[in-house]
């Protein structure tokens, strides 16, 4: 879930909670309210009558009334009781037949040897008839105040967070490694983001400079070896002419030279991958397809003779490889057919297949070969990384990782099907703009 | 043909030299760019072979002083630095060729007797081998007659290989180098060489039984002419 939804959720749940307590609360809250207004009411009625009998006399105040609709009463009278009482509690009262609840402020008081009891009382039905309209109306102000503030705190935390979508969106998900680009500031006003920033374009930076390093050592590695190597080609080829070479020595020398050759096979293999890391080759040939696998096929015809393969290719002719390397989608073809012989058996099969289906440009080559695992699947494109079942064939690990840099360098995209003893499928998915038809 | 041979790593110019004297070549060996730069001036030399790497001279500048004060020379760069930047400037600047090291001094004189012909146009190049007409030129085969149509680019490249290093025995390695050079994949062992003389050989055998083809046993094969 996205840290805005977390937010805006949050914000809304919360508010919910204390708003329904708060509305659970009202009638308790208000009752409470009213009571206390009616307490003080009461009493100041109680002061008010007190300086009335003080200033017209005891006997003319002395009678009860209630108000013509009941809500009301007044009633000063004579008493019996001794203690002195000044309380206020609700009561029923029985007027007329009606027995009608009331908040009564009851005060005794002696005068001439007598006492007195005065009794001011006010309808608990009229107390609390507000109840209900200030509940309501204090619930649609709430109910308005929550959306204005959910509404509110959507578009600034909307606002507030839109860099670190757009950290995620440009640093992150957008990333094509190994070539990030460059370094471009997320505007914010937020130190936090703009450390994640600052931090995540450091990451980058390290691991940037780290593959830089990896690949200008593989580079630097790959040429260096590049003259001892030579010098010892040429030295054995050299000596292996001399007349006063045995044949015996020289059958060992062929050894060597064989040796030498796997030695220069490794480090070719190794400099080209690394040049094509580096982006070192251009991208500007336009080849027909076609042509170019019956190129590979010419070259690799030998390999399917001696294994008897059948080898079947349906490529539409008028399909145009354009601005790539020609150089390198030969020998991604090369080294892709070439395993499909490697790997296959005697008398095998080889079906490649060139298919333009729901707008997607892809090449499928499908061997009936011994096939990868799943185990081994994931593995298939890493470097030296031999597999079990590939171990009897003359190879060091290097013909996958050739086709995957290729492919990366022309953001093809290759999926990789197999079943063990029934075959593999290689299929290349090509972007649209890498073909014209 | 005078050579100059411009190489820093001394055990390879030796080895170079002694190659090169072998095909009848006449060498000069410089082992910096310093030196390199006088004799180009002073001398004039048919080939010039230069090694890009040197440390004390940029292989480029040798090039274009060679284009000036040798301007019949073939020059042929050597580099370990095998960049395609590198190579585009190379033939830019008027380099007849380029040959990534690590190279066979097989393709090295193959390479530069490619490019004599090509510089001076030769005419067509026949060779006689028992009846079979090897052209070099337009690469066919023919016997008395008719041309071999049946003999692939692959073979064709084998036999004239062979034939560029006549009496001399190549080994596998030599042969799938040169057939397959350009090609990178990672077998470093399999070999393909022997079915493509089997093929070549039942081929011809139609004809007549190629017998100056040789299997030179446990070691390679050779085109064998008696000169």
């Amino acid at each position: 879930m996205k840290l805005n939804t977390k937010l805006t959720l949050f914000n809304t749940l919360s508010k919910l909670v204390i708003v329904t307590i708060f509305v659970l609360l009202l009638p308790v809250l208000i009752r409470n309210i009213n009571q206390n207004f009616t307490d003080n009411k009461l009493r100041k009625q109680k002061e008010k009558v007190i300086q009335t009998i003080r200033q017209s006399g005891l006997k003319s105040n002395l009678y009860t009334y209630y108000s013509p609709i009941k809500d009301e009463f007044y009633s000063l009278d004579e008493d019996s009781l001794d203690e002195a009482l000044d309380t206020i509690e609700n009561e029923p009262r029985k007027i007329e037949g009606d027995t009608i609840a009331y908040r009564i402020l009851s005060y005794n008081f002696a005068s001439d040897k007598k006492n007195y009891l005065l009794e001011i009382g006010r309808s608990v039905d009229t107390i609390s008839e507000t109840t209900v309209p200030l509940q309501n109306i204090a619930f649609v102000v709430l109910v308005g105040m929550i959306l204005l503030t959910i509404a509110a705190d959507q578009l600034y935390s909307n606002y507030v967070l839109r860099p670190l979508g757009q950290i995620i969106k440009t640093k992150l998900v957008a990333l094509k490694f190994p070539n990030f680009g460059p370094y471009k500031k997320v505007k914010t006003s937020t130190s936090d983001f703009e450390y994640l920033d600052i931090s995540i374009h450091k990451m980058i930076e390290t691991i940037e400079s780290t593959f830089q390093k990896e690949r200008e050592f593989i580079s630097n590695a790959s040429h260096e070896l590049m003259t001892p190597i030579s010098i010892l080609q040429s030295k054995i080829e050299n000596l292996f002419v001399r007349e006063d070479v045995g044949d015996e020595v020289k059958a060992r020398m062929l050894e060597m030279q064989r040796i030498l050759n796997r030695l220069k096979s490794i480090t070719k293999t190794l400099l080209l991958i690394s040049q094509i890391e580096n982006e070192q080759f251009l991208k500007e040939d336009t080849v027909s397809l076609n042509s170019l696998l019956q190129e590979v096929h010419d070259e690799i015809s030998i390999r399917l003779q001696s294994k008897n393969i059948t080898y079947e290719a349906v490529v539409p002719m008028d399909w145009k490889l354009v601005n790539v390397n020609k150089f390198l989608f030969f020998n991604l073809f090369f080294n892709l057919i070439n395993n499909a012989i490697k790997y296959n058996r005697e008398n095998g099969k080889i079906i490649l297949n060139a298919a333009h289906q729901n707008g997607v440009f892809s090449v499928s080559i499908a061997d009936t070969g011994i096939g990868i695992s799943s185990d081994n699947l994931p593995y298939i494109f890493n470097r030296f990384k031999k597999l079990r079942q590939s171990l009897q064939q003359d190879s060091f690990g290097l013909g996958l990782p050739i086709v995957m840099s290729i492919a990366n360098f022309h953001q093809v995209k290759i999926e990789v099907e197999s079943v063990v003893d029934k075959g593999s499928t290689f299929r290349l998915i090509f972007p649209g703009f890498l073909i014209e038809n | 043909m005078n050579v100059l041979i411009i190489e820093d790593e001394a055990a390879l110019a030796d080895e170079l030299e002694i190659f090169l004297t072998g095909y009848n070549y006449v060498c000069d060996v410089c082992l910096n760019g310093a030196t390199a730069s006088e004799k180009i001036a002073v001398n004039l030399y048919d080939f010039i072979l230069i090694d890009l790497g040197l440390p004390d001279y940029d292989g480029l500048d040798l090039l274009k002083e060679a284009k000036k004060n040798n301007p019949e020379a073939l020059c042929l760069i050597l580099t370990a630095r095998a960049e395609v930047f590198d190579r585009i400037k190379g033939l830019d600047l008027g380099a007849d060729d380029y040959l990534p090291k690590p190279f066979s001094l097989l393709e090295l004189q193959s390479r530069m007797q490619a490019i004599t012909r090509r510089k001076f146009g030769l005419k067509q190049n026949l060779v006689d081998l028992g009846g079979f007409e090897v052209n070099l030129t337009d690469r066919v085969i023919s016997y008395g007659q008719g041309e071999i149509g049946t003999i692939t680019k692959k073979e064709f490249d084998l036999i004239a290989y062979l034939l560029l290093h006549k009496n001399r025995t190549l080994t596998r390695s030599q042969l799938s180098e040169h057939i397959w050079g350009s090609v990178v994949n990672d077998d470093y062992d399999s070999n393909y060489i022997d079915a493509h003389i089997k093929n070549i050989r039942k081929k011809l055998n139609v004809f007549a039984p190629p017998d100056w083809l040789e299997t030179v046993r446990g070691l390679g094969y050779r085109i064998k002419i008696n000169t």
